[in-house]
């Protein structure tokens, strides 16, 4: 007997509740911890705004420090991801035809903003996901138009699944930039996403979709190793950290259902990188 | 999704080829950087002048290395991070950062040996096995190894023994499990094994997670983010085949598999979580030595 030979029939209903079982563990034990970091990394970006502040005060005169106080503690950490368990997606002109638009108007869409240290990097990888939302959700519509041919069952679950796992990362990150005060960034990735849509108005298959959305995930993924880098904060690492391996688990499926080896190094690397200016 | 039977067993063989060769093209490099390490530890005890000295020589010994592998290694970053901590003329040693790094190596260790064995069954790495199922289990293999060896580097870099003996608090764990898998048919072997493999999979994959928060060396941080998302690589993988297998479908754990043919839950099973765990980390210390 070998492994190819049935050993029970596991039928749709019951994969559903296996998956289902999971994602229960994920909202018991994952959310409550990613909670907690995102709280914690809130706290540490506005202590470094703070600390960053009374310098600049001290060099200029002395001020009343209650004043200073009354005006940065004012973003309360319980206002933090109000739903990391995604619902609807917010990115700006994500039901287009193309992935998205890369223009944007200033501050309405999170762009423009004066944004240092952790919170450039939060910004660039909130455009990112915005990216990869806008990618999946351009796909979807032209398969649903049917301008992709037959469209595989679970090929669809997984578009659907990697997009919420996409507004559940986006939300984490603009949690923290809401939680310092500044506008959530709706906005795709200004820099990447020509490249996204260039490639996107050639797509007429699944496979040619699933090649994008490959790219796109390998981006996102390396983004976000290479942040690990940048990132001062330790929950803001603990953040990044649970992000990362997720999109390349997403980069892992893509390449097994193109026929690619799934795992194709023992290392990631970080040479797709986007750089935090992209979104300065 | 058309399947072409004759193209499929030439991509494995392929896919197959281009890894051994990647694999081997890593091992060289990654395998001196643990020597280096060794070696700059030792240097560190001498005049600074022969410290610079030795960390320019090293920085050029680790270049042509990694030439020589093709880029396999240089296009990650481990190298240049590797390549940093031997040079580093003051070694950023702490206590957790070795520690930490030493129960990776430990968690590399079991992964490597529970491969080895699950290689030996035919169900795995035999005649009868599933090539896809075979040629993962190889892969993942040297994978491991390779990290193992980048871990050992880091470790013995930062002023550490390197740590090439199994995490104990899994060793019973995993022994109990291939007892029971060596009395198993190949049909529930199977399973068992991919059952293992996934657990570990996910031990590492979560460990690494923890750890980057408790690394305080940039380097070291490095390297374990490079390796991390491979980790949650084979898990993704392992859960998909987890899935088939148990759902009776072995036939069609193939590269690539037959997407039409599968339910459609099966497109979600990989990934569960929008956010890594880390609740099954093992704690800091406890593959230290």
């Amino acid at each position: 007997m070998s492994a190819n030979e049935p050993v029970s029939h596991l039928s749709e209903g019951e994969l559903r509740a296996l998956t289902a079982d999971l994602d229960a563990m994920h909202h018991d034990l994952t959310l409550p911890a990613l909670k907690s970091s995102l709280s914690e990394w809130s706290d540490d970006i506005r202590a470094q705004a703070a600390a960053g502040r009374r310098d600049e005060r001290a060099q200029r005169s002395r001020v009343d420090r209650r004043r200073f106080l009354a005006g940065a503690g004012g973003v309360a950490g319980a206002a933090l991801l109000a739903a990391c368990s995604s619902s609807t997606s917010t990115i700006k002109n994500s039901a287009a035809t193309s992935p998205a638009s890369a223009s944007g108007s200033a501050m309405a869409d999170g762009t423009g903003q004066k944004l240092s240290g952790d919170l450039k990097v939060v910004a660039m990888a909130a455009s990112l996901e915005n990216s990869g939302i806008a990618t999946y959700m351009a796909g979807i519509k032209a398969a649903t138009a049917g301008k992709l041919g037959a469209v595989p069952p679970a090929v669809v679950t997984f578009a659907e699944t990697a997009v919420a796992q996409h507004e559940d990362h986006q939300k984490a990150w603009n949690a923290v930039l809401t939680a310092a005060g500044k506008q959530p960034v709706t906005a795709v990735d200004p820099v990447i996403q020509p490249t996204i849509n260039t490639a996107f108005a050639k797509v007429t298959t699944v496979a040619g979709l699933a090649e994008l959305a490959l790219m796109v995930e390998n981006i996102a993924g390396q983004t976000y190793q290479n942040g690990l880098s940048v990132i001062t904060s330790a929950a803001g690492i603990k953040t990044a950290a649970s992000i990362q391996p997720v999109e390349f688990q997403h980069a892992a499926i893509l390449s097994f259902v193109l026929g690619k080896y799934p795992v194709p190094a023992a290392f990631t690397g970080v040479s797709l990188a986007r750089p935090p200016s992209d979104y300065s | 999704m058309e399947i072409d039977e004759t193209a499929l067993g030439g991509l494995i063989e392929e896919s197959r080829d281009t890894h051994a060769d990647g694999v081997r093209a890593s091992r060289e490099p990654l395998e001196q950087m643990v020597d280096l390490g060794r070696q700059a530890r030792a240097a560190t005890s001498t005049d600074p002048d022969e410290n610079r000295a030795f960390a320019g020589e090293n920085r050029q010994r680790l270049a042509a290395t990694a030439a020589r592998a093709g880029g396999v290694l240089a296009a990650t970053g481990v190298i240049a991070a590797i390549a940093d901590l031997i040079g580093s003329p003051a070694f950023a040693s702490t206590g957790t950062d070795v520690q930490v790094l030493q129960t990776a190596s430990s968690i590399e260790v079991l992964a490597i040996a529970t491969y080895k064995t699950a290689l030996t069954l035919s169900y795995i790495g035999g005649s009868t096995a599933n090539p896809v199922i075979k040629a993962f289990a190889t892969t993942t293999m040297g994978q491991h190894a390779d990290h193992l060896a980048a871990f050992q580097a880091a470790t013995t870099a930062l002023g550490g023994k390197k740590q090439a003996k199994p995490d104990p608090a899994f060793v019973p764990v995993v022994n109990k499990a291939v007892t029971s898998i060596t009395k198993a048919p190949a049909a529930s072997g199977a399973l068992l094994v991919v059952g293992l493999a996934l657990e570990l999979e996910n031990i590492a994959a979560e460990t690494y997670v923890n750890n980057m928060s408790l690394l305080t060396n940039a380097n070291a941080k490095k390297v374990t983010a490079s390796i991390m998302g491979v980790e949650a690589q084979h898990v993704a993988i392992l859960n998909a085949v987890q899935a088939l297998l148990k759902a009776g479908a072995g036939a069609d754990i193939t590269l690539p598999p037959p997407a039409a043919k599968l339910p459609a839950a099966a497109g979600s099973v990989g990934f569960p979580n929008a956010f890594y765990p880390v609740s099954n980390a093992a704690p800091a210390s406890q593959g230290a030595m």
